[in-house]
């Protein structure tokens, strides 16, 4: 049994006073393995992004448990175990691509907390910048900027990687070919990663483990397991597996669609 | 080179022909010099004029340029003050805005009272009217973070000051630079309207004399002295503007 990565037991999350509260997802059960790729699916007000946010400390928990590595969220945010990419890049336009990747390092205690952090410029690197160290944000494209919030995420060596529909604001080439990379990082690197995302392919693509919600209460319609049908987490985007995981996954989000 | 020429070109242009057509008006109505003097005879009075003018320049800069340092950095705390401390906030803000409702020209005998006929005085005029732009400015500025930026301070468990310092105060800058250009022409006006009320020199003093005495020459050299001020600051202001915040031009 490998360590885990999370647990969440009976979770929910209620916006609100009581009596004009809003239940964003409730009952939400779930275990990830360390290292794991985690995909997070459904229609939009099931909670899939305020989930993640549950799980990196953004927002409290109304309801259940949840443990990361074995503490409370915030000890695992305090202790700079997480890291976090939204969908819109949230780099800081005064700052150039390298600096805007040494910003984990420069706040929140980075020192204190003993952790090795992995080299910046090794990071631009990774994710296909070199050489853009001292460009600003406003002369990259969209896609090179989601590269570097991908690269920021990483340079504090995080055990586990939240993103928020990273790729969503993304065309759909730009978005495959990021999709791919994100892969090759994962394989390198080993952190777990828990992705949000509405779009189906890439949800067959990136997940071992999909978990598809629906909304009207937000809740786990059920967690699809490929470990054993993409060995490695590979597959062909054009392959007969390929199609038969999503028409499956389009098959169940069309039921969570329906309930909503 | 030829682009900044073109820039150049317009407002002059537009500049000299109001200046032409102030000297026709002068020349074709024949008004008489003491009622509103022509073009020419404001340069030669200027000439004339030159080392009253530079004498009585000297308080004047001082006090709009120790008023502007004075209100912007009050401004500055206060907006970081409120930013921080909510309750502060509504305790205060409205405070200064009924503040600012109070006439300057009323002010001024007030602080002429408390601090006499001192330089001081008219700091704090020139101070109080850079004050309130700048505050609301700045306000806007630190409160100008978008929620998933202050997410992102957050996931990196940044302290306030952190968060402060790194994200809110960059962010202000364009916001406090378009303060500091309103503030820059303003302070100069409140130190005239202050010294207008009481001081024993001073561009608003020269105004004010050379008013009753008929000098209508000397009058318009000393609002054209006291424009150069403003102007100058301004310019100060837009240069160290594009130095600062490089990162938001193209």
């Amino acid at each position: 049994m490998a360590h885990s990565a999370f647990s969440l037991h009976e979770l929910g999350v209620t916006f609100g006073l009581a009596d004009r509260s809003v239940v964003a997802f409730r009952d939400v059960s779930l275990e990830a393995e360390a290292g794991q790729f985690i995909v997070l699916i459904g229609p939009s007000g099931c909670g899939k992004s305020t989930l993640l946010r549950t799980i990196g400390d953004l927002l409290p928990a109304s309801l259940g448990l949840v443990s990361v590595f074995g503490t409370e969220p915030r000890s695992a945010r305090m202790e700079r175990k997480i890291s976090f990419v939204f969908q819109d890049a949230t780099l800081l336009p005064w700052r150039t691509v390298l600096q805007n990747v040494q910003l984990p390092l420069q706040v929140g205690g980075w020192r204190k907390t003993g952790r090795p952090n992995r080299s910046p410029e090794d990071m631009i690197a990774l994710v296909g910048l070199s050489g853009r160290e001292n460009a600003y944000p406003r002369e990259l494209s969209g896609g090179q900027r989601q590269r570097v919030s991908i690269a920021r995420a990483l340079v504090t060596n995080p055990d586990i990687l939240l993103m928020d529909e990273p790729f969503g604001a993304l065309d759909e080439i730009t978005r495959d070919r990021l999709n791919e990379e994100l892969l090759r990082i994962w394989r390198e690197i080993g952190t777990t990663i828990v992705f949000v995302t509405h779009g189906l392919s890439e949800a067959a693509f990136l997940g071992e483990k999909v978990v598809v919600m629906s909304a009207n209460p937000g809740r786990i319609m059920q967690v699809v397991d490929l470990t054993e049908r993409k060995p490695g987490n590979r597959i062909d985007r054009s392959s007969a597996e390929f199609f038969e995981i999503a028409s499956e996954l389009r098959t169940i989000l069309h039921r969570a669609y329906g309930e909503a | 080179m030829v682009s900044s020429l073109k820039n150049w070109l317009w407002p002059v242009v537009g500049i000299v022909s109001l200046l032409v057509l102030w000297h026709a008006a002068v020349v074709v109505f024949q008004v008489k010099t003491f009622v509103a003097p022509s073009p020419l005879a404001v340069v030669a009075a200027l000439w004339t004029n030159r080392w009253l003018l530079l004498n009585n320049l000297y308080p004047t800069a001082l006090e709009a340029i120790s008023g502007f340092a004075l209100g912007n950095t009050v401004a500055v705390l206060l907006a970081t003050l409120f930013i921080h401390s909510q309750t502060l906030r509504r305790m205060y803000f409205p405070a200064v805005v009924i503040f600012n409702t109070i006439p300057i020209i009323a002010l001024s005998p007030i602080l002429i009272l408390i601090f006499g006929l001192t330089v001081t005085s008219k700091v704090i005029i020139a101070a109080i009217i850079c004050l309130f732009p700048t505050l609301v400015n700045m306000i806007r500025g630190f409160e100008a973070v978008s929620a998933s930026e202050l997410e992102l301070m957050r996931i990196m468990a940044a302290s306030r000051r952190e968060v402060f310092f790194r994200l809110r105060l960059p962010r202000s800058l364009p916001f406090l630079f378009s303060a500091l250009r309103i503030a820059s022409t303003t302070c100069v006006i409140g130190a005239i309207v202050s010294e207008w009320i009481g001081a024993r020199d001073g561009i608003g003093v020269l105004i004010i004399q050379s008013t009753f005495e008929y000098r209508t020459e000397v009058l318009y050299a000393s609002i054209v002295t006291s424009s150069a001020l403003a102007l100058t600051l301004f310019g100060i202001v837009a240069l160290v503007e594009a130095a600062a915040v490089r990162w938001r031009t193209n």
